[in-house]
């Protein structure tokens, strides 16, 4: 289930930035963008037959470019906007991927995108992400973690992996 | 013919990105009102005539589902055309939407895709919507 997982999670995450923000993420990363820090991170909650979480964090380099391609220039410099504008690209890439993961007869609620400064605060203890992609963008970099709770905490160790095309 | 429309969604941002595409689609748009849920929604529709609604689903307060039920429960606006714009990915929440007579636009989505919606449940034609199409005569340079 992982490595399936994982390209769901990869093609949810490469169709939506290309789509939506008109940004191709790149599988190899440059040194400039491996470089570049995870300074901006945003989550969404999701419940119904499974229950987790959607991390989406990035360099805030890149910011600028999301915010200008999603809504034009003159919402590109303003912070909030920014960052609302990747909170709503993690909201895209959660109700993406779980119909993949679940089957296209589940239904989940998703929480509002939830926006957090900095990189620790974003993950529960112990949990165990379940996937996780990095990818280059522009001049910087993100990464999306999928993280699916159980009651019993069994969930699987991490697969990583690198994007794939959509 | 101008199209008033009134785009219902929780996020700001995707507000903007929708209304944003629909000024670049092209099409002849009249006022654009937004709300930030369902109930906001039905309150601007007491206000205002529109001619399409564009509705998200997963909202705070009243969510697309139930606003969309009312609407066709209520005789102005039983046959209102409807575009659902959201992530949701359960086929069975999606055909529920359509038996009520909406259109679905997942997101993400293509400028065109929504402009392309927009046009087939408006019944607006290209023909229309662009003057009719020259054809080259018999007295044609190519």
């Amino acid at each position: 289930m992982s490595s399936t997982t994982v390209q769901s999670l990869s093609r949810a995450t490469t169709a939506t930035f290309e789509e939506l923000a008109l940004l191709f993420p790149e599988q190899e990363l440059s040194p400039e963008q491996a470089a570049a820090p995870l300074d901006v991170a945003v989550s969404v909650e999701f419940r119904g037959p499974q229950r987790g979480r959607l991390v989406l964090r990035a360099s805030s380099t890149i910011l600028s470019s999301i915010a200008a391609n999603m809504l034009g220039e003159d919402a590109s410099r303003e912070r909030p906007l920014q960052r609302d504008a990747l909170g709503e690209i993690a909201n895209v890439i959660c109700g993406n991927v779980l119909p993949a993961i679940a089957g296209v007869e589940a239904v989940f609620h998703l929480s509002a995108p939830y926006v957090h400064e900095g990189v620790d605060v974003v993950s529960r203890g112990a949990d165990e992400p379940t996937a996780s992609i990095m990818f280059g963008l522009e001049n910087g970099r993100a990464e999306a973690v999928l993280y699916l709770f159980s009651d019993m905490d069994d969930a699987e160790p991490v697969a990583q992996g690198a994007v794939s095309a959509a | 013919m101008a199209f008033n429309v009134l785009v219902v969604d929780d996020s700001a941002v995707m507000r903007q990105m929708v209304v944003r595409t629909l000024r670049m689609s092209g099409l002849p748009l009249g006022m654009v009102l937004e709300a930030g849920n369902g109930e906001e929604g039905l309150f601007v529709l007491q206000e205002q005539w529109v001619d399409l609604l564009l509705l998200d689903i997963n909202m705070p307060v009243m969510n697309g589902e139930e606003m969309l039920r009312r609407l066709r429960a209520a005789p102005e606006t039983a046959s209102l055309p409807v575009i659902v714009v959201s992530t949701e990915g359960s086929e069975t929440r999606l055909a529920a939407l359509q038996e009520l007579g909406a259109a679905i636009v997942r997101k993400p989505f293509a400028p065109e895709t929504l402009r392309d919606t927009i046009l087939r449940i408006t019944g607006v034609t290209d023909v229309e919507y662009y003057g009719p199409v020259p054809v080259a005569g018999d007295d044609s340079d190519f």
